[in-house]
């Protein structure tokens, strides 16, 4: 441990689970225990998520209790303040590694009277717009639901009339990476977009877009793809138990606790962390005791949404038709919703990603998050230019002679 | 009373009359006999004309389903039980020695009522064989020039048969809503 006989101890404040869940890993593997997560009253060192419900109140009042507490404040949004040391996510682990740093040597300055300087109103905290409607309509469940046992406080800052969006899982899943298994999932299916986006204004796409190339995600796409070309099996090494993908089965061979990789959807690792190892014919891939075999195609469907969290990649272009490659096996991974409308409009004729939302009168977030999904898996691509036909008519698939009746059976298959 | 119909075609074995039971309002009505030929090395029973169940959609729409003998010798009725429907409903076994092979014959077969209509394709029996894997199902289907819905089946599964389903109404008609609670 670093010149501390006992560990550094952590409050974690108005943090959603996976966060929560994250940072616990984080302090396990990467700092070797040399920090711990307590409840507020017990902590040195408080870490405070700045994108959460009433953050900002729950900032002064933390001031006003443990004015000499150093406090880490992480937030998507550039906001800084003067006595507080500033992580901007998605959280890099050298930065908070380094943060916590800072914070200790805070910890071993003479104590200081802290001025009440973060008298910040809720509407310059820069709550980013992506999470604007989940984290301001009461009528969402707070994405601050704490996992954690009984005497480790995150604050449950769900509202008291607020009800858990629901979600009709549609199948039973055969294959436990593709389902639905926590309150982090339903909040991603029950995501809801700001309205008035404009797809050619550079700031506001800027916002919908994120980078998958240094997250979990992007590392297994990496070595997900080069085990099928090249035809080998694949290990993938990093801050993670590794995960060995067989290319003939397309199966992952992973610990059985696997569930705990979602939780590092959210986390940026250096390429000097991660390494991708093909593997000789001849060793064995046979599962031991402590692991288990997953498809890895609902595997990374998941692992694509709880990366995105409603965005795209970067460099998607919102109004280029996408043309459906594969149907994704829906019976065996999640199916967001209106999935299976989006995927026949796509096989049927290539439409952009604003046009699929009006002409399905669907929220854009979903068409973002399908499109995010199937793209991780090669399952989409853009309509060269040249192939778009400027004659299209405004409605791309006209209505069925028998849609009353299909809508019926739809009704049907719903309540079976 | 207006009628509708689907269609549920494959080789045998593959899942059909068991498809249809799984989402019938009622018992379906079976045509199946003692199988006598190469069938009953694959299972006791084998359909002889054809399996039949309904769904009421309302009070007065009807929706029938028809499930094609699996064997060749029947293909003639093939062309009567199509006529009429709104969409095909492929069954492939995963363990039959040759999937790909069904998989082409039948698209063959009923290739006029698909280009009028749509087609589904459920792969069954994939937890006992998982390999040709779906992504080999569709990489075959691309060389025909075909996107299509192709899904792991468990026959017996309702929320399965329902999901392919509902892919083939999607794919005959994507403007279809569907309310989400």
């Amino acid at each position: 441990m670093e010149g501390h006989t006992k560990p550094v101890r952590i409050a974690a404040l108005g943090m959603e689970r996976r966060t929560y869940s994250t940072l616990q890993l984080f302090f396990h593997g990467h700092c070797k225990d040399n920090y711990v997560l307590v409840e507020e009253k017990s902590a040195d060192i408080s870490i405070i998520d700045m994108d959460g419900f009433q953050a900002c109140r729950m900032l002064e009042e933390h001031k006003k209790h443990y004015p000499n507490q150093p406090a880490i404040l992480i937030s998507l949004s550039d906001k800084k303040t003067l006595d507080a040391v500033y992580v901007r996510k998605p959280i890099q682990l050298e930065a908070l590694s380094s943060a916590l740093s800072r914070a200790k040597e805070k910890l071993q300055q003479p104590m200081a009277r802290i001025t009440p300087q973060l008298q910040i109103a809720d509407s310059e905290c820069g709550i980013p717009p992506v999470l604007n409607e989940v984290v301001h309509n009461p009528q969402h469940d707070a994405t601050l639901m704490a996992a954690t046992p009984a005497n480790i406080t995150p604050v449950d800052v769900t509202p008291p009339n607020g009800k858990k969006p629901g979600f009709k899982q549609v199948n039973q899943y055969r294959y436990s990476a593709g389902s639905l298994s926590d309150d982090t999932d339903l909040e991603l299916l029950n995501i809801k977009p700001t309205t008035r986006f404009n797809p050619h204004n550079p700031i506001q796409t800027a916002q919908y877009q994120y980078q998958p190339q240094q997250t979990l995600q992007g590392y297994f796409q990496q070595a997900y793809f080069m085990a099928l070309q090249q035809q080998r099996n694949v290990v993938l090494k990093g801050p993670w138990r590794p995960i060995t993908i067989l290319h003939k089965s397309k199966q992952l061979r992973v610990e059985k606790n696997f569930r705990h990789l979602y939780a590092l959807s959210g986390m940026f690792f250096n390429k000097s962390e991660v390494s991708i190892t093909v593997l000789d014919d001849s060793v064995n891939c046979e599962p031991s005791l402590h692991e288990t075999v997953l498809f890895a195609e609902p595997f990374l469907w998941k692992l694509s949404m709880r990366t995105s969290r409603g965005r795209v990649p970067e460099g998607t272009d919102f109004t280029v038709p996408i043309k459906l490659i594969r149907w994704p096996n829906f019976t065996r991974t999640i199916v967001t919703p209106h999935a299976l409308r989006i995927a026949a409009l796509w096989a049927k004729r290539p439409t952009s990603l604003i046009d699929t939302a009006s002409y399905l009168a669907i929220p854009l977030q979903y068409v973002f998050l399908f499109y995010t999904a199937t793209a991780s898996l090669n399952f989409v691509a853009a309509e060269a230019p040249e192939k778009n036909n400027p004659a299209a008519p405004t409605l791309p698939v006209k209505r069925h002679k028998y849609r009353t009746i299909f809508q019926a059976l739809l009704e049907r298959l719903r309540n079976n | 009373m207006t009628n509708y119909k689907i269609i549920f075609t494959g080789p045998v074995g593959a899942g059909k009359t068991t498809a249809i039971s799984s989402i019938s309002d009622r018992s379906p009505v079976s045509t199946d006999k003692l199988a006598t030929d190469m069938t009953r090395n694959i299972k006791k029973t084998t359909t002889v004309a054809c399996d039949y169940g309904t769904v009421r959609l309302n009070e007065k729409d009807r929706l029938h389903l028809y499930g094609t003998p699996g064997q060749q010798r029947f293909d003639f009725m093939w062309d009567i039980l199509t006529t009429g429907g709104i969409g095909l409903i492929l069954l492939l076994d995963n363990t039959r020695p040759d999937p790909f092979q069904d998989m082409e014959f039948f698209l063959e077969q009923f290739n006029d009522f698909i280009n009028q209509t749509q087609i589904a394709i459920g792969v069954t029996q994939m937890d006992l064989n998982s390999t040709p894997c779906i992504d080999d199902y569709h990489k075959h289907l691309h060389s025909r020039g075909m996107t299509l819905p192709v899904f792991e089946v468990d026959a017996r599964k309702q929320c399965d048969v329902s999901l392919l389903i509902k892919a083939l109404l999607f794919s005959l008609d994507p403007g279809l809503v569907e309310n989400h609670d």
